[in-house]
This record gives C-alpha cells, sequence and structure tokens, in this order.
C-alpha cells in the first residue's frame, strides 16, 4: 500500500513523508494506513529499502493563521486555486530502523544508506514485517536501543505498540516479547508515577 | 610465575596504596576472593612477579532487572532479542592487595610498594610457584606439617606444608565455631607432627575424650619409617598413650595457694589466713624433714590445720577461737584433696612419662570437675616451664625429677576454660607465661576454643600462628578481628561462608595468610556427633525390647510340688 512520498529528513534516521492526498494517487491511503506504530519501508533503489517506523503525525494547514477573507468560497477552491488546495497536507514522521533487499538481507539499527528526496513510502505486509524481524531462534529487535536513546515521550508508546503488533505476528514468542513488553508497560504508565525503575 | 595467558588487565589503584583493581571476563570462574595472582615489575633492576591475593570480585555488566522478570525465559534470549549476540557477556572488577615479591634469601615475602601500571596484564599464579611460596615448607621435610591444600585450586594442587618450628616456639590457636572442624584439624597437626618426619613430644589435653582414636596412628604405615629393604622392623613407630582419667594424679603438695583457694572457693576471710598459715608451715617442715618444700601430703596440711584450730600457733597456747573456722576448712579440704580422682599424697605427673619425642600424650579429663581440670592443667604447664627452664639453664640433670631434654608442645582443648576473659581460673597465669616466655624454653601450647570471644584476649594475641575455621557468632568474629592482626580483614569476611574442613591459616607458620583445605586424617576422627533420632528408634526395635524384658523381669517362681496326699 502506497502512503506517500519522503520530502525532508531531519537526521539519518528521521525522515518526513508527505501522505498521498487525494488526486495524487488512485487510492490514497486511509487513517489506519499511517497509524501511529506502523512499519513502512521507504524505497531505495536496485532492490533495497529503508524499514522504518511511523512515529508522529502532523497537519500542514498554510491557512492557519490568515485572518482575511478569500476571493474565492470554499466550494470554487477546486476550479480557482487547485494549488492551495494541494498545500494541505498530512506529515508523517518515520523512524528508520533497518535495511532489507529482495534477497533476504536485513539490517537492524541504524541503516548505512539514505533515502532520497521523494523517495516512495508505502505500508509494509506482515510478511515482510516477518521477514524483518526474523531471527534464529527468537525474533531481532535490534533497534529497540536506538528508539530508547531517543529521548521523545513517544518512544515508549511507540515501542509497546510496535511490540503488540510483533505479538500478533510471532504469537509463540509471545512469552519472550511479553518479557519487554511488560518493561515497558511499566516504564511507560507507572514509572512517570513515581514506580521504582 | 606462569605466564603463558593473562587473565586480566590492571585498571588503576584500589582504596588503599597496596590495593589495586584489574578487570578480567573471568569465563573459567576462577578468581575467586582469597585466590592469587601475579604481575610483573621491575624492583631494583630486577624483574620480579609480584604476588597478589584476590580481597574483592564485583562485576561490571549485571542484565537489566526486567530482563530477570520471567522464571522461564532465559535472560540471554531477551537480550539476543534486543540484538545482543555476544558471547561471555560477564566482566569482572577484582581488587587485589599486594603481596610481594618472594625473596628466596630471606625465605619471605617483600612488598615493592609499586602498584601495577594501568593496562598491564595480570596472571594467575602458578600452582607449583605458589607451593614454593606460600609456606616455608615443603610436604616430607623435617619441621613441615602437611595439613591440606589450598582451597582456590583443585584439591592437593598446592600442598599446605606448615612451619612445625614456628608452631612450637611461637604458639598456634585453632578457633571455631561448634562443628566447624577444629577437632578434626587438631588432629591432623598431631598426626603431622607424629609423622617419623617430626616426631615430636606432644600431650593433648582432651577434656571430652575425643581423642583416643589417634590410638590407630601405631599400626599406620603413615607413622611409620622403615629401613629401605626391611619391611620388619620399623626405626620409627609412634607411640600413643592415652591416660584415663584418674591415670595422671596431681601430688596435692605441687598445688599452689592460690590453687588451693581456688579449689575451695568462697572462703572466709579466717579460713584463708588459717590455710595460709597451715601451708606456710607444712611446706617449711617438708623442707626442715625432707629437704623439698613439696613433700608435705594432705594428712599433714589436715593435722596442721587442726592444731592451729586448737591454739597451738604463733598466737599462744589454748587459743581456740579458729577450731569451728579449722574444722569447716578441714572438712573442705577433705572433699576436695581426698574425694578427688586427680590428687594424691605421692603419686605425681611424671613429665618424661607423658613428654618424649615420638609420642603423643593424651590426658582425657571427660569425668574431671571443671575447677580440677583447670588446676590439673595449671599445675601440669607449671611443672613443665620449671622442668623445661631449669633443663636449658643446666640446673637439673640426668635422674632429676624435672630434667626434661627436649621441647614440649601441649594442645589444650576447650581453652576458654582454662584462660576465660574473665580472668578468675587459676590456670590463665601461668599459660600467658608460658606464652610470653614458652619460646625461649621449648615450652609451646596450643589453644582450641570454640568460643572466642569467652577467651582471654591476650592470651589469644599471643598465639602467633591462628587456624581459624567458620565463625557465625558476631561476638567471636570481632574478638577475632582485634586479636589476630595478621588476618587481613577480607579474609575475615569469609568467615561464617567457610565450610567444615576450610580453614584461614595465618601467622608465623605460614608467609602470607592461606585460605586452606584441611586433608583427609590417617585416623578415623572421633569427635562424632551423636545421632540422637537413630538412638530414639533403636530403642523400639524388637530386639533392644526384648533384651529390656528379660533384663527387668522378675525371677521366675520355682514350681511347687504338689504335695502328696497322703501327708495332707
Amino acid at each position: 500500500m502506497p502512503l506517500g512520498k519522503i520530502i525532508k529528513s531531519n537526521s539519518h534516521t528521521d525522515y518526513i513523508c508527505q501522505v498521498y492526498s487525494p488526486g495524487e494517487v488512485e487510492t490514497p491511503p486511509a487513517r489506519e494506513d499511517y497509524a501511529f506504530g506502523t512499519f513502512v519501508r521507504v524505497e531505495l533503489g536496485d532492490g533495497r529499502w529503508l524499514v522504518g517506523i511511523i512515529y508522529d503525525t502532523q497537519l500542514f494547514n498554510p491557512d492557519f493563521g490568515r485572518l482575511g477573507p478569500r476571493l474565492s468560497p470554499e466550494p470554487e477552491l477546486a476550479v480557482f486555486s487547485p494549488d492551495y488546495l494541494n498545500e494541505k497536507a498530512t506529515l508523517v514522521g518515520i523512524a528508520a530502523v533497518g535495511m532489507m533487499d529482495t534477497a533476504g538481507n536485513v539490517v537492524q539499527g541504524v541503516p548505512p544508506l539514505a533515502a532520497s528526496t521523494d523517495a516512495p513510502v508505502e505500508r509494509m505486509t506482515d510478511d515482510r514485517i516477518r521477514a524483518f524481524h526474523q531471527g534464529n531462534p527468537t525474533p531481532q529487535l535490534a533497534y529497540v536501543p536506538l528508539l530508547l536513546a531517543q529521548s521523545s515521550p513517544l518512544v515508549l508508546p511507540l515501542l509497546q505498540a510496535v511490540i503488540a503488533r510483533l505479538v500478533a505476528i510471532f504469537p509463540d514468542q509471545a512469552n519472550l516479547l511479553a518479557v519487554l513488553q511488560n518493561d515497558l508497560a511499566w516504564k511507560a504508565q507507572v514509572g512517570p508515577l513515581g514506580g521504582a525503575q | 610465575m606462569n605466564e603463558q595467558h593473562p587473565i586480566g588487565l590492571t585498571k588503576g589503584p584500589g582504596e588503599t596504596p597496596h590495593e589495586f583493581t584489574f578487570v578480567s571476563p573471568d569465563q573459567a570462574q576462577v578468581l575467586k576472593v582469597g585466590e592469587f595472582v601475579a604481575y610483573r615489575a621491575r624492583v631494583d633492576g630486577r624483574e620480579r612477579a609480584i604476588l597478589a591475593r584476590v580481597t574483592n570480585r564485583r562485576p561490571l555488566r549485571l542484565y537489566p532487572d526486567a530482563f530477570l522478570a520471567d522464571p522461564n525465559i532465559n535472560p540471554d534470549d531477551v537480550a539476543a532479542l534486543v540484538g545482543y549476540h555476544q558471547r561471555g557477556h560477564e566482566l569482572f572488577e577484582l581488587t587485589a592487595t599486594v603481596i610481594g615479591y618472594y625473596d628466596e634469601e630471606l625465605g619471605d615475602f617483600i612488598n615493592p610498594r609499586l602498584p601495577p601500571h594501568t593496562g598491564r596484564p595480570i596472571y594467575l599464579a602458578a600452582d607449583e610457584d605458589l607451593a614454593r611460596v606460600l609456606t616455608k615448607k615443603q610436604p616430607g621435610e623435617v619441621g613441615a606439617a602437611h595439613i591440606g591444600s589450598l582451597l582456590s585450586r583443585e584439591k592437593d594442587r598446592v600442598p599446605i606444608a606448615l612451619d612445625l618450628r614456628a608452631i612450637t616456639s611461637t604458639h598456634l590457636a585453632i578457633i571455631a565455631s561448634t562443628g566447624a572442624g577444629k577437632s578434626y584439624l587438631a588432629a591432623v597437626l598431631i598426626e603431622e607432627m607424629m609423622k617419623p618426619n617430626n616426631r615430636a613430644a606432644v600431650l593433648v589435653v582432651d577434656p571430652h575424650g575425643e581423642y583416643d582414636t589417634l590410638a590407630e596412628m601405631v599400626n599406620h604405615e603413615a607413622f611409620v619409617e622403615r629401613l629401605p629393604g626391611d619391611t620388619l622392623q620399623p626405626t620409627y613407630r609412634p607411640e600413643i598413650k592415652i591416660f584415663k582419667p584418674g591415670d595422671v594424679k596431681v601430688r596435692a603438695s605441687a598445688l599452689t595457694l592460690s590453687d588451693l583457694y581456688y579449689l575451695l572457693p568462697n572462703l572466709s576471710e579466717r579460713m584463708e589466713y588459717l590455710l595460709r598459715r597451715a601451708y606456710r608451715d607444712v611446706r617449711k617442715q617438708s623442707t626442715k624433714d625432707k629437704g623439698d618444700p613439696e613433700r608435705w601430703t594432705a594428712a599433714e596440711l589436715r593435722i596442721r590445720l587442726r592444731q592451729l584450730g586448737e591454739g597451738d600457733g604463733e598466737d599462744g597456747e589454748g587459743d581456740d577461737r579458729y577450731a569451728g573456722t579449722a574444722d569447716a576448712l578441714i572438712w573442705r579440704l577433705e572433699s576436695v584433696l581426698d574425694h578427688s580422682i586427680i590428687f594424691d599424697d605421692f603419686q605425681h605427673l611424671n613429665l618424661t612419662e607423658l613428654f618424649r619425642p615420638g609420642r603423643c600424650s593424651v590426658l582425657q579429663l571427660n569425668e574431671v570437675d571443671e575447677r580440677e581440670q583447670q588446676v590439673m592443667v595449671a599445675t601440669l604447664l607449671r611443672r613443665l616451664f620449671r622442668a623445661r627452664t631449669q633443663t636449658v639453664k643446666g640446673q637439673v640433670g640426668e635422674g632429676d625429677e624435672l630434667y626434661l631434654p627436649y621441647p614440649a608442645f601441649v594442645l589444650i582443648e576447650e581453652a576458654h576454660r582454662f584462660a576465660p576473659a574473665s580472668g578468675d581460673a587459676v590456670s590463665t597465669g601461668i599459660l600467658k607465661q608460658v606464652l610470653a616466655e614458652g619460646r625461649k624454653f621449648g615450652v609451646a601450647v596450643g589453644l582450641i576454643s570454640q568460643r572466642p570471644g569467652k577467651l582471654d584476649g591476650d592470651v589469644l594475641s599471643q598465639c602467633n600462628t591462628q587456624f581459624i575455621l567458620r565463625i557465625v557468632n558476631p561476638v567471636d568474629q570481632a574478638r577475632v578481628a582485634e586479636s589476630v592482626e595478621t588476618v587481613g580483614r577480607d579474609l575475615l569476611r569469609e568467615l561464617p561462608a567457610l565450610t567444615k574442613g576450610q580453614v584461614i591459616i595465618a601467622g608465623e607458620a605460614v608467609n602470607t595468610p592461606v585460605l586452606c583445605r584441611v586433608r583427609r586424617r590417617h585416623t578415623r576422627h572421633g569427635a562424632e556427633t551423636r545421632d540422637a533420632p537413630a538412638d530414639w528408634m533403636r530403642y523400639f526395635e524388637p530386639e533392644e525390647q526384648g533384651q529390656r524384658e528379660r533384663e527387668t523381669a522378675l525371677p521366675a517362681e520355682p514350681r511347687r510340688r504338689r504335695r502328696s496326699k497322703m501327708f495332707k
């Protein structure tokens, strides 16, 4: 499922993707497709992709703060100012957590390569998520320390969402994942209220 | 030192000038507390291997508590889940105390006061090097007591052979809680003393009667020496003499006035006065009649007391105001001296019978009253010390009663009875004298106690070789810490954790304190704990019950003959 394209990056692992709006693609993504914690892949070319997780959403509205009246009424904007409508956008933040290629090679953690502007972003299927996390014998989440090193208050909820997703994909590893899940839940829910870590 | 495989790298200095820290993965888990390591340093222009002892071990990498949340999940798997796949992640910071390099000429360690530079390799000290430098002797040498092996190494890899010369000149103490193996260790020590390479003159004061199994030494091959090729006639075989309670007598006249006061506690001032006068008089009379002040008899003392009671004294004739006091004193003296199994008017401790090279005498005192035990030990030590002093000074010669031409060693079990911290035992004084001066005259004592807290502090601190087994009681630990300065705090911390047969040895007999595993005894151990539940069960066994019924049954009534009707 195509989601949008990369328009900007804040760092080697932090990208901004503009979600396709109606009219840009045949089937624009629904809200559920770019939900918080969704796994996405960013095309690098040559059969390689960055793997990322949506960690933030921003709404871009150039009209916000403009107090003067518009000459065209709302229903006629599409006729007289179509570019204005296109300027409103939904932006999602993507944390790059690894790389994979068509041959099945996986790198977790800081990806060695960076994406380019306008690189297409698409939502990953369960099969691809499984392939990215498949380890022997246990699943691999080697990017967890990378995310935990971020100071954002959204990191813990993000990891909770990621692990909840992985529990559904790797049901036979639920006990192992639960160790991390329980720790994150404690830190996210009880820690801020003074629970000892 | 073996330098093929460094085991860690120096991190930096420790808390004290003699400590340093090093970091090691220690995957083989050999760096236990008490283990010996070494580093190389140039001292006086020569490269030396400096020995150090590990005193603390602190892990540097621990899994977060959260990884240990599910007992069914291996924390290694959780680490692998988040991308940690390294094997052997453990890393330790070890603190070591510098002992020094071994100077062959001095026969001791010299601290170079040079901690290793950061990054310097640290090696595990080689077994053969440790065997050479930790103790002054090698097993089998004259004066060596091979009592076990170094605890931190595999059994028997590094033998610990103590210097008996140091022990028999500067005394020893064996301190442990009940059941920690102190009697076992003492027996091992006695076995070593009686081996052909030592042939010591040993006396064991045994208040519990648990050393009689030492008699097995006589027929044990480990203690017999034969000429090469001669399988029949041994050139040496130890003698073990067990003296049962009552076998050894103390001549009443050898008792000092203090001994008498001690045997007769709570005397009134009048009684003390009367006893002092009578004692002085009988000694004077004995000197006059027999040429020796210690030849009076208990009967003579009683007679003199009666005379004094009847006014036959310097104070004037016919003054019988002491009659009641004298009667009471005589009654008490009779009850102590005449009814005791250890006092006698004529028999006396025969020192050459008790002490002879190659002979171990075991003085069993298990049926003797505690005060009498103390008086007996005090008399014995006093006499032994006098004999050795006079012999060394040449004041006595062959044939004299007090001639004892060889050093002697006395091992005293339950030493807190004979030198209690409260200081009211009659034997404390002579024990202190022997501890202080015995070295010059070849009289040494070994003290064994399960309650160092109850043992006189001066007495304990004068025993220059210490064997410390497991001690749990904090009072006893504190007493050991204050009295035994040669053992470092790091080793004392090990005390509650020691198990049976593990001992810390420190002091004169070793070059540096060592944690030792006591070897197996050649003879059986006599101090086994009674198995009360098994004894109770045995009471109900059919054989035991039948035996009891037979023993308690009334004699069968003889069958009455039916009388003939004719005589009815």
